[in-house]
């Protein structure tokens, strides 16, 4: 815990974090807040249909008159909520698949890492393709074909790290003093290894907002009226004549966030490298076995 | 050399065949199965018996992935659901576009990464490696499909310079119509990747920079023209083939996105039709077509990378 909030105060010292975080701060205050705003996503006015920004709309209005801002702001409710969901998913199953492939090796790791390997035969929008193929279009087969493809992620990040401690004296210490392969697992090795995990949480949560939009501009993401970026996009691209701005300010408000989190992933990972000095291990700090 | 690629091959073959068993097993994990599929959900008993016996799904699931495994290495991956029509001959239509993009990219890729890489490994710390590293993030942080949006306003509708919508057209029929067409998309795809080879490049040069035989080059006073070029360049290209390599396997399924965003018939828009008309044996055959390329690719990549450098022991 210690160590997390002194890497936190590191991340957020420097400025290009500082602007990532700014703005990823606004997007989530707004989607958090966006039921009691004054702006209704599904609201049509069908005698403003696809015009610019003006006063009324600032980014205009859809083909069916909808304010194209409020529908932003909701489609941030959805995006932000996917990736969460996703990440959380990615994270649930590929954090011990990483964990036991690591610590077990032999047979298990061979098995485990093998089937990671079967994940990673298709790039990754493709096996989300395939996951939505199976299990129809709804807004749960986006979340589990965006989870499902973080997976392996997880898993080799995991892993690589738990072998890096793996021989370590304080892991040895608590196997020798009889600590189960669970205990040990959980609490001696996981607890040390959270630093590159949490990196993966951010930077996956990019990659799943990514992944959501794109499955949407495909037309098989989270199915209409729902809002969402990428969905707003395909609309958009039909009126690239008639509403330039209808598909370019969606995206903007989507490239920006990819952008922030791609930033503050890179700003965590080189904080955690430059960090040379010994660490404690949480091991010995939260008592024995 | 050949036992090296055996073994490769024989390392991915469990992966191949896994894959291939989800893939095989897409059909009867969706709600009805393969009748339901073939049927609707308005079918009789006597019908759903019927076609249960034709497609032989009383035999045992182990004989039916045979049947299925076996009919797809000798070339049939059934019929179409939807236009009726063998689905090795709609992909054989396609193939070639999404290649042919591809191959474009690339070369959109290397010729914006290579110089970028170039430019801030000659400086690095300095403001123009600054500069050229944000344009690597921005290249990979931007998303294809906004940034083609992006090219399609200012090329198409603005300057009405190019079509907004990039048809096929094979590179020997007509090379300028070709241009025309492909320029767009893979400047979009060329764009992104030009990130990845720019970043990997860049990495790879300036530590083949701090190597000892570099020093031995500069201190016997050769010039600093040949010692990046004849030296620093040759070794660090090595590691890179391996990048140019993958994202050229990627570019067989993973231009998907690309190719909705200027309609171009490829693999990956025939895959999106696919799933939104469930054509299910076409869905199969779209993706096992993508993961074996994908994996025969990224096999010659890795022994192209063994033939090449001769530090790699294959024997």
């Amino acid at each position: 815990m210690r160590r997390s909030r002194e890497l936190a105060r590191r991340v957020v010292a420097r400025g290009a974090a500082q602007v990532s975080l700014a703005w990823l701060a606004t997007l989530v205050v707004l989607a958090v807040l966006a039921p009691v705003l004054p702006i209704d996503p599904l609201a049509q006015d069908l005698l403003a249909e696809l015009e610019g920004p003006s006063a009324a709309h600032w980014f205009g209005t859809d083909e069916l008159g909808r304010d194209i801002m409020a529908r932003v702001i909701y489609g941030a409710r959805t995006s932000l909520m996917t990736a969460a969901g996703a990440v959380a998913i990615a994270g649930a199953v590929g954090v011990p698949i990483g964990l036991m492939a690591g610590f077990f090796g032999g047979w298990r790791d061979a098995v485990l890492m093998r089937l990671i390997d079967v994940l990673l035969a298709l790039p990754g929008i493709l096996l989300a393709m395939a996951i939505i193929a199976v299990v129809g279009r709804s807004q749960a087969a986006a979340l589990l074909a965006v989870g499902i493809t973080g997976i392996p992620s997880f898993a080799r990040i995991t892993r690589a790290q738990v072998l890096s401690l793996r021989k370590r004296d304080f892991v040895v210490a608590v196997e020798a003093l009889g600590g189960s392969a669970a205990y040990t697992m959980f609490r001696t090795v996981l607890p040390n290894s959270w630093s590159p995990i949490l990196v993966q949480v951010v930077v996956l949560s990019s990659v799943a907002i990514l992944l959501e939009a794109a499955l949407a501009f495909l037309g098989i993401g989270i199915p209409p009226p729902t809002p969402s970026w990428g969905e707003m996009l395909r609309t958009g691209k039909t009126y690239l004549y008639e509403a330039p701005t209808y598909a370019v300010l969606p995206g903007l408000v989507l490239t920006l966030t990819i952008l922030s989190l791609d930033m503050l992933g890179r700003v965590m990972a080189s904080v955690l490298e430059d960090r040379h000095e010994i660490e404690e291990p949480a091991a010995l700090q939260g008592g024995r076995p | 050399m050949i036992g090296y690629i055996l073994r490769r091959l024989a390392q991915l073959l469990p992966v191949l065949l896994l894959a291939s068993v989800g893939i095989w097993a897409m059909v009867y994990a969706i709600p009805g199965g393969p009748v339901g599929m073939i049927l609707g959900e308005n079918a009789t008993p006597e019908q759903i018996a019927a076609l249960r016996a034709e497609l032989g799904l009383d035999r045992p699931v182990i004989v039916q992935y045979w049947a299925w495994l076996t009919n797809a290495l000798a070339g049939d991956l059934g019929v179409s659901l939807h236009s009726r029509q063998p689905v090795v001959s709609l992909i054989g239509e396609r193939l070639p576009a999404t290649i042919q993009l591809g191959l474009a990219a690339t070369v959109v890729g290397l010729l914006i990464g290579i110089p970028v890489a170039v430019a801030s490994a000659l400086m690095p710390g300095s403001w123009l490696d600054r500069a050229l590293s944000g344009w690597s993030a921005l290249a990979l942080g931007v998303p294809t499909f906004w940034l083609g949006i992006l090219l399609i306003l200012l090329f198409a509708v603005h300057l009405r310079w190019l079509p907004s919508a990039s048809g096929y057209v094979p590179f020997w029929e007509s090379p300028i119509e070709m241009l025309r067409n492909i320029l767009l998309p893979a400047l979009t795809l060329g764009i992104y990747v030009s990130g990845i080879f720019a970043r990997f490049l860049r990495a790879s040069l300036v530590a083949e920079l701090r190597a000892d035989y570099v020093r031995t080059a500069r201190s016997k006073g050769l010039p600093e023209r040949d010692v990046v070029g004849r030296h620093v360049m040759r070794n660090a290209m090595l590691p890179f083939v391996t990048i140019v390599g993958l994202m050229m396997a990627n570019f067989i399924g993973g231009t998907v996105v690309t190719e909705a965003v200027f309609t171009y018939p490829g693999l990956g828009r025939l895959l999106i039709t696919a799933i939104s008309t469930r054509d299910y044996p076409l869905i199969q055959g779209c993706i096992l077509v993508i993961l074996v390329i994908y994996i025969l690719i990224n096999v010659m990549v890795d022994v192209l990378y063994a033939y090449i450098d001769p530090r790699i022991e294959y024997a």
